[in-house]
């Protein structure tokens, strides 16, 4: 039963991943005044891409050609081991600090791939990309920091239940919760961070490291991305949201729970400028400062 | 007796070292041999078998003789390929160093614990000025023998105290009465040792030496140094301050764990800077002696707070890292030894493409940086994984402060972690992939040079799949711990994660048929594409740069040169750079306090040996005046 709906909730969130892109640019394009394209363009562009001739860079090696697909295949364990139901089967791979190990595993790719790509663009891009990892991954640690106190141990497992029977006011899980929405619009290459609808050599990081792709490359880098937004988003709400009896209900919520917050994902795109570059450690210091600041008020509260 | 007929025998080789492959195998076979003792010893059954008054083999002692073997047989493999100048001292100094470090590990009395020491500090300097024609060897085999003689003296001065409180010179009596000493006297011992064991891994800020010694030394002898020899600085700390004195001073475990982060933090910040190969893997040893560190920090807090599941959680992190960073540092060392070769030169700016020149070392190269990356599946991975589980570990159930400081440091190493990942996408990428910057010379590099480097590559990744095996030895080295071993990896289900992984990985390499592409020239704006666009090393790490100012320090200067250098300048010449800080606020003034020191003796060294002698009776007098 567990394993069922675990099967199924990854497949879900995978597939629908396209979808909560979508969802997210219809809500900023009419946030907008545009119409935007349809919600579905997702799926069409990822079809087109398939079937495209292609071409790798003159230069590249093998390093260039797998990337990708080790890269994605990443992020779809990190989509298999979210609780899609509440908890996972025990046998199954359910630690959090996997999920960061393997969240670096993918950035690291990208990374190799920009450099193996032998242009300009490429090594900008994985500098850029890394660079922005290495605030990433303590802000990400530091926004769970409330997770390893009440839990006491790094599995996703059995953080769901026990949680639910902790009361601890409103303040540490709403610090939590932002901390961990402020890493999220950074690991999902968003805005404020990074936008992935331009590609002006400036601004341009996650889309900097896979410019060089084409064909079927380049639809695994964008289904990739789809996925990481799907599963960190339903990860957080894994965490923060109500747990209700049935698998199936829990499932059935969460894939909910993901689709507002891409519709809200495009309603902060549309409200915030891209922050400079130089910027960003600061915002991520922010977000992982938050994320201590909720820690330090459970843990002195004596409220475990 | 075994031990000692290897030691016997280390000698003898060394006596070969004029006949190239002959002294080359039996170097091997020595190799192989500490290996075996190893396998015997943590066999358990043999430990009675191997055991002498001078000379013994515990479990822990294997565990680290393990390590010793690893290194060392792989490297003596990769010598039969490595040219290098002047062969024959480096032939008959390694033998020596091998066995002298066989000592350390084996010993069992101050005296030839002390003796073994020397001989391989000794060696290894030999070893570090083998390319005494170039420059800046000499000095940097210098300032390497002024630490290890540093580390020496605080290691004889803390085990003199030891044996003076103890009333004994040998290890086993030791073992079982050091625990019961004042927690004072503990603290000066903690001290005085954990001095000379830190400085001898390379712990910040005694590293000084580190990333100038192993640059200079040839490739086997760098990955013996920071595969197996800086470890005996960790075995130092884990058997004498860990296990024999037990519980201490609270200061401790914070100092261990303070020591720990700010090593292996400053170890990859400057390890982004270089853009010499060997000086940042010498730099990321500094990294991960800083991890290991970490762990060992966890495991002291569990002796002190009596709570055995930290204990075996630290001493699990701290002993798998030490393992699995001797095999993916010597792998990278070995690899950058082949570079070298192919090469002719290990400055990374020179570099870019050798992934089609020379693939076997590539593909050991992006499987050691994933390895030192903490990267799934391989092996460190686990064993940065136990560690963060034995901080998290301590973030709960504890008091609010030592949370904060345990979640802290925590985030350092998530930061290094991060920060480390990003060097090796650097170090992979401006070296093997891409276009290459310069045309270079292209010799080629022997079978077995790219083998031990690929059989490296294949045991991190063989631990990062089956780590249970290893962690259950681990576990099971201190009798009483070993009630929680099979509990520690639980939670991760590494085989699964494993398997998952590359069968998804390799599934989707072969949906998008990865082979079937056209190669098409790259995008430059339309312009033609130079080799020189890419990004190289130091414009990788700008950024980094840039954040962390106020640690690097970054000055740089653009001078016009040429006949009209202020309006008609003929060429602008940029130099940039970081502050070696430690260098300049430390070293130089302890270096300009010490030679004034001695200026002052030469007062009293007027040269006749008469007035020596009497120096040599008011002393004596002196010293029987205040015993008396």
């Amino acid at each position: 039963m567990l394993w069922l709906v675990q099967i199924i909730g990854t497949v879900l969130a995978v597939g629908l991943a396209p979808l909560f892109v979508g969802v997210a640019q219809t809500v900023k394009a009419r946030l907008q005044g545009r119409k935007g394209p349809s919600v579905l363009q997702g799926y069409w562009v990822l079809a087109k891409t398939w079937h495209k001739e292609t071409t790798v860079p003159q230069y590249s090696s093998w390093v260039f050609r797998l990337a990708p697909s080790i890269s994605l295949a990443a992020l779809l364990v990190i989509a298999a081991m979210i609780p899609w139901g509440g908890t996972v089967p025990q046998a199954w791979p359910h630690n959090l600090l996997a999920v960061f190990f393997l969240l670096a595993l993918e950035r690291f790719w990208l990374g190799l791939a920009g450099m193996d790509s032998a242009g300009t663009f490429g090594g900008l891009g994985a500098s850029r990309v890394t660079t922005l990892g290495t605030g990433i991954e303590p802000a990400l640690l530091a926004s769970f920091g409330i997770l390893w106190v009440l839990s006491g141990h790094t599995s996703i497992q059995p953080i769901a239940p026990e949680l639910e029977r902790m009361t601890l006011g409103v303040l540490p899980w709403g610090l939590a919760a932002l901390s961990y929405a402020l890493v999220v619009l950074a690991e999902a290459g968003r805005l404020p961070v990074d936008n992935l609808d331009t590609h002006l050599e400036l601004t341009m990081m996650h889309e900097a490291t896979i410019l060089e792709y084409n064909g079927r490359f380049l639809a695994e880098s964008q289904l990739g991305i789809a996925i990481k937004l799907t599963a960190i988003i339903g990860l957080g709400w894994v965490w923060l949201g109500p747990q209700l009896g049935s698998p199936w209900a829990n499932l059935g919520l969460r894939l909910v729970e993901v689709l507002i917050s891409s519709a809200g994902l495009g309603w902060v795109e549309s409200r915030f400028a891209k922050l400079r570059y130089f910027q960003v450690p600061t915002y991520l210091a922010m977000a992982a400062g938050i994320g201590m600041l909720a820690f330090y008020l459970v843990v002195s509260g004596g409220i475990t | 007796m075994l031990i000692v007929w290897v030691l016997v025998s280390g000698l003898i080789v060394s006596g070969f070292a004029f006949q190239r492959t002959l002294s080359t195998s039996l170097t091997l076979v020595l190799s192989l041999a500490i290996l075996g003792i190893a396998v015997l010893g943590l066999w358990g059954a043999w430990t009675p078998a191997l055991s002498g008054p001078e000379l013994a083999l515990t479990p822990l002692r294997s565990w680290f003789v393990l390590v010793l073997g690893v290194v060392a047989a792989m490297s003596s493999w990769y010598r039969f390929g490595y040219r290098q100048h002047d062969e024959a001292a480096t032939a008959f100094w390694l033998p020596i160093f091998l066995v002298s470090m066989l000592g350390v590990m084996t010993a069992q009395t101050v005296w030839v614990f002390m003796t073994a020491w020397e001989v391989m500090a000794i060696t290894s300097f030999f070893l570090v000025v083998s390319h005494h024609d170039r420059p800046g060897v000499i000095k940097a085999g210098f300032i390497y023998l002024v630490m290890s003689q540093l580390s020496a003296m605080a290691i004889l001065s803390g085990f003199l105290l030891m044996a003076a409180q103890l009333h004994s010179m040998h290890f086993t009596v030791w073992a079982a009465e050091a625990k019961s000493l004042p927690l004072g006297m503990k603290s000066w011992i903690f001290g005085l040792l954990g001095l000379g064991f830190a400085i001898k891994s390379g712990v910040i800020p005694f590293h000084v030496w580190l990333p100038r010694a192993h640059p200079v030394a040839p490739a086997p002898v760098s990955s013996l140094m920071s595969g197996a020899m800086i470890k005996l600085g960790i075995f130092g700390i884990v058997q004498f301050l860990l296990i024999d004195l037990g519980t201490t001073n609270m200061v401790w475990p914070i100092v261990l764990l303070t020591a720990g982060a700010v090593s292996s933090l400053l170890g990859v910040l400057y390890a982004l800077m270089e853009h010499d190969l060997k000086r940042l893997l010498a730099y990321h040893s500094i990294e991960n002696i800083g991890i290991i560190l970490l762990g060992l920090g966890v495991m002291d807090l569990g002796i002190d707070w009596h709570r055995p599941t930290l204990t075996v959680i630290g001493l699990v992190a701290a002993l798998f890292h030490t393992l699995n960073h001797a095999i993916f540092k010597s792998q990278l060392f070995l690899a950058a030894g082949a570079v070298e070769q192919h090469t002719g030169t290990l400055d990374m700016e020179h570099l870019g493409g050798l992934v089609r020149t020379i693939p076997a070392v590539a593909i050991g190269f992006v499987m050691g940086s994933m390895a030192i990356s903490a990267l799934p599946p391989f092996n460190g991975f686990i064993s940065e994984w136990l560690t963060f589980r034995g901080l998290l570990s301590i973030v709960s159930h504890s008091p609010a402060l030592w949370g904060v400081f345990a979640l802290g440091v925590a985030l350092v190493l998530g930061l290094t972690g991060a920060l480390a990942g990003m060097c090796f996408v650097k170090a992979s990428g401006v070296i093997f992939l891409g276009q290459p910057r310069q045309q270079v010379k292209q010799a080629a590099v022997p079978k077995s040079m790219s083998w031990p480097i690929l059989g490296l590559a294949l045991a991190s990744l063989g631990l990062g799949i089956f780590p249970g095996p290893m962690v259950r030895i681990i576990a099971g080295l201190e009798p009483g711990l070993s009630v929680h071993a099979t509990m520690v990896l639980l939670p991760l289900h590494v085989l699964t994660l494993a398997v998952v992984l590359v069968a998804a990985a390799a599934g989707l390499a072969l949906l998008s048929r990865f082979w079937e592409a056209r190669e098409v020239p790259r995008w430059a704006c339309g312009r033609e594409a130079a080799p020189s666009m890419q990004f190289s090393s130091s414009s990788f790490t700008k950024a980094v740069r840039t954040t962390f100012a106020f640690i690097y320090q970054p000055h740089r200067n653009l001078a016009r040169a040429g006949r009209y250098p202020r309006d008609f300048p003929a060429r602008l010449v940029y130099r940039g750079g970081t502050t070696p800080t430690w260098e300049r606020y430390l070293y130089r003034p302890g270096y300009r306090l010490a030679w004034t020191l001695s200026q002052y003796s030469t007062r009293i060294q007027a040269g006749p040996v008469r007035l020596y002698l009497s120096y040599l009776l008011v002393t004596i007098g002196i010293m029987l005046l205040a015993l008396h």
